[in-house]
């Protein structure tokens, strides 16, 4: 899986291509801790993302929980598997999705 | 709140008798009042009479009428001084002699008068000679009448209460005569009746005290009998029947407690009733602890009976040539159906359906061991009708009590999809022909077995094409019965099975279960209900099998993926299934790497299957680890807030709600999770 971070001051915008499972979810976990201090508004990019998995799930709810203390995150570009997913497991009704 | 104590016998009956006692009491004194007093006054009235007549003796009547003109002065002065000292000398109150007006009896005139007011202290004064007084009293009238027309030797006038400020008295008035018998005048003595005052107080008062006694005495009497005779053996029986209605034990046997032969009865009437109870008690318990004993055997046999038969499915998770499915549900708690399949070989799966004459335990017995019979037999080689042909010898040898079963037993050679079959009696199979409906398939039946020697049955052959279906039953399907003794018949059984033929045999069976439940409502179940059906998907099929073993670690996960996405590729699978095939099978993976072997490192195997008919994918994880099924856990709540969710359970869950048909058993040491999805 391809990390790809951008800062623009406050927002940081992290695009993510390839699948995110069981293997890839602790880098991405690992990549957030150390870029999510100071962001006020995180916008998760998944254009690229094919696929998701129980463990991606997790770490887009630490994700979650963490940017709701400090500001917003907005996932955009979610494909229909991706999508379906989030729908599957009520994802959808708390995650803002673009 | 204390209740208030209500009257006892006791009390009760001691006030009846009490005031019994006291109006009779009353009554005599009463009545004894009454007799006292008149017998005062006859006593009166004769001493008084002879008193009066005493002193008329002391008078001329000759000169009574000259008296008063003056005549024989002397003479008159004698006789009144004679009848002073009379009157003084006899208590005598008054004493007078009169002579009465004849003409009406309305005046007198009187002739003596003696008084003597220290006698009764009264104060009269006495009338002068020649004193006349008009009589207006009838009743003193009619007594001067009496006198003078000599109607009654004597006549009374009795004052036997206070009048007129004098003590009681009695006049007494009796004629005075002359010489020739002719009434010239009346005498009357008054004379006070002291005895009759002074007696008559202490007269009632000793009657009333004397009752009063009485009534004590009686009433203590009664008291010491009742409470004796009466209270003590029913307050002894009404004790004990209060204790042994508290505490349901033996107790002191009441006897012979009293003389009284109601009482008695009625006390060995509770002792009867005591020993009664307790023996019905008894026997209550042990029939109860019976029944219990009875009931918990049965419930161990109905598991003993359902595990006899294969009740895991799916029954071959790794044979993909078919499918098959059966259930059982016995009316009572064992039943006499039965259904039983097993692979003879590699290529030989034989299926049986059977049903017992009669329900309950002896049919449950007779069904065990015709089924041990029967899969002995078939594991030992031949034909269907050789194997019924045993069976039925077998049966017979040892039937005593007259017992038979239907049976079907049919043998597929799992390679082309030919069935050998034999028919003992039973219901007709049900064919579906892959692109048709399901239809009865018809042959003639054997005679049942068990009933009659040295049967022998015949063999039939049924061809099933890939994707046919085959469906068993028991009469307990077309003979379900409604409230209204309708049957579910062999018509609605079709049109059951072909609502549901496009699906699996699982769905088919609970399909066509959900219809005779529908039909049947209300009513209880009368006959076991027992189902089989086969699905035949094809032995050209097999080389479908994928089959992929790795150490279950995370880090294989890639490896695994891979596997299973290049079968599905191979198939033309869409990349959204593919993706959430995947899906499924990292969560399944990962779950077993993470958990089965805790710190060691097991296997793990996965196969895959293609379906063609419908086209699907069946995926299949088996793993040596600790027992563990994924499915038995609650599944998360997916409506809480990102605050409020729990990390975890999200994985199976999707699993179970983008798969078909996942299922888990454990068996034979390996965890096996399968699930499928149609492509």
């Amino acid at each position: 899986m391809n990390i790809q971070q951008t800062r623009n001051g406050n927002e940081l915008v992290v695009a993510l291509e390839g699948r995110l499972d069981t293997v890839t979810a602790p880098e991405l976990e690992a990549a957030l801790k150390d870029a999510l201090e100071g962001v006020e508004e995180l916008i998760l990019d998944f254009e690229k993302l094919d696929y998701i998995s129980s463990a991606g799930l997790r770490v887009l709810l630490v994700a979650q929980k963490t940017m709701s203390q400090q500001g917003s995150m907005k996932i955009r570009n979610v494909n229909e598997i991706i999508r379906e997913v989030f729908d599957v497991t009520g994802f959808s009704d708390f995650l803002t999705i673009e | 709140m204390k209740q208030k104590r209500r009257p006892g016998i006791a009390f009760t009956i001691i006030c009846a008798i009490l005031l019994s006692q006291a109006a009779f009491a009353v009554m005599v004194q009463a009545i004894g009042a009454i007799l006292f007093t008149n017998s005062f006054k006859k006593e009166y009235a004769t001493s008084t009479y002879y008193m009066a007549n005493t002193a008329a003796a002391l008078i001329n009547g000759d000169h009574l009428d000259g008296y008063a003109a003056g005549e024989a002065a002397e003479e008159y002065e004698l006789t009144r001084q004679r009848l002073d000292v009379y009157c003084r000398k006899m208590h005598v109150s008054l004493l007078y002699v009169i002579c009465v007006d004849t003409s009406d009896y309305g005046r007198f005139v009187s002739i003596f008068n003696s008084v003597d007011n220290t006698v009764d202290n009264t104060s009269y004064t006495e009338w002068e000679l020649g004193f006349r007084r008009d009589t207006t009293n009838d009743e003193y009238r009619k007594k001067y009448r009496a006198m003078y027309e000599k109607t009654a030797p004597y006549e009374t006038v009795y004052r036997t209460t206070r009048l007129n400020g004098h003590n009681p008295h009695i006049t007494t008035m009796v004629p005075v005569s002359d010489s020739a018998g002719n009434t010239v005048g009346i005498l009357c003595i008054q004379r006070p009746m002291r005895e009759l005052r002074d007696a008559y107080r202490p007269y009632l008062v000793s009657v009333a005290v004397w009752a009063m006694v009485s009534c004590a005495v009686t009433g203590a009497l009664a008291a010491f009998y009742i409470r004796r005779q009466f209270l003590r053996p029913i307050q002894k029986t009404a004790d004990e029947a209060i204790r042994f209605a508290r505490e349901n034990t033996k107790g002191e046997p009441l006897g012979k407690i009293s003389r009284l032969r109601e009482i008695d009865d009625l006390a060995g009437a509770i002792d009867t009733m005591e020993s009664d109870m307790l023996t019905y008690i008894e026997n209550l318990t042990s029939v109860t602890a019976e029944k219990e004993r009875i009931g918990a055997e049965l419930s161990l046999a109905s598991t003993i009976q359902e595990n006899s038969i294969p009740n895991i499915f799916p029954p071959f998770p790794d044979r993909t040539e078919f499918d098959i499915y059966a259930s059982m549900t016995p009316a009572k708690e064992v039943g006499g159906d039965f259904y039983n399949f097993f692979l003879i070989d590699d290529d030989h799966l034989a299926m049986v359906i059977g049903d017992v004459s009669g329900k309950g335990v002896p049919a449950a017995l007779f069904m065990m061991v015709t089924n041990i019979l029967l899969s002995d037999r078939t594991h030992m080689g031949g034909t269907p009708g050789e194997i019924l042909t045993y069976v039925n010898r077998n049966l017979c040898e040892h039937n005593k009590a007259d017992m038979f079963v239907t049976l079907w037993l049919g043998i597929l050679e799992i390679s082309t999809g030919k069935v050998v079959f034999a028919n003992a009696g039973h219901e007709d199979a049900a064919v579906c022909s892959k692109d048709g409906a399901f239809a009865l398939y018809k042959t003639r039946h054997g005679f049942v077995a068990g009933g009659m020697q040295g049967i022998k049955f015949r063999d039939f052959e049924l061809q099933l094409q890939p994707g046919d279906k085959l469906f068993l039953y028991t009469d307990g399907v077309p003979e379900a019965t409604d409230g209204e003794n309708r049957m579910f018949g062999m018509d609605r059984t079709l049109d059951a099975l072909n609502a549901n033929r496009e699906k699996t045999p699982q769905e088919i069976l609970e399909g066509v279960h959900g219809s005779v439940d529908a039909f049947v409502g209300e009513a209880p179940q009368f006959d076991d209900l027992t189902m089989l059906c086969l699905h035949y998907i094809g032995a050209d099929k097999k080389n479908d099998v994928h089959e992929l073993t790795v150490d279950a670690t995370p880090e294989n996960l890639g490896a695994v993926t891979e596997f299973i996405d290049g079968v599905l590729q191979e198939a033309g699978c869409p990349m959204k299934t593919q993706m959430q095939i995947d899906l499924a099978v990292e969560e399944i993976f990962v779950n077993i790497a993470h958990y089965a072997y805790e710190q060691e490192t097991g296997k793990a195997t996965v196969l895959i299957t293609l379906g063609q008919d419908p086209r699907a994918a069946h995926i299949t994880f088996l793993d040596s680890g600790k027992p563990y099924d994924p499915l038995g856990k609650k599944d998360p709540d997916i409506t809480a807030s990102a605050e409020e969710r729990k990390i975890g359970g999200l994985g199976v869950f999707l699993v179970k709600k983008t798969m078909d048909n996942v299922q888990y058993v454990y068996r034979d040491g390996r965890n096996i999770l399968s699930f499928q999805k149609n492509l």
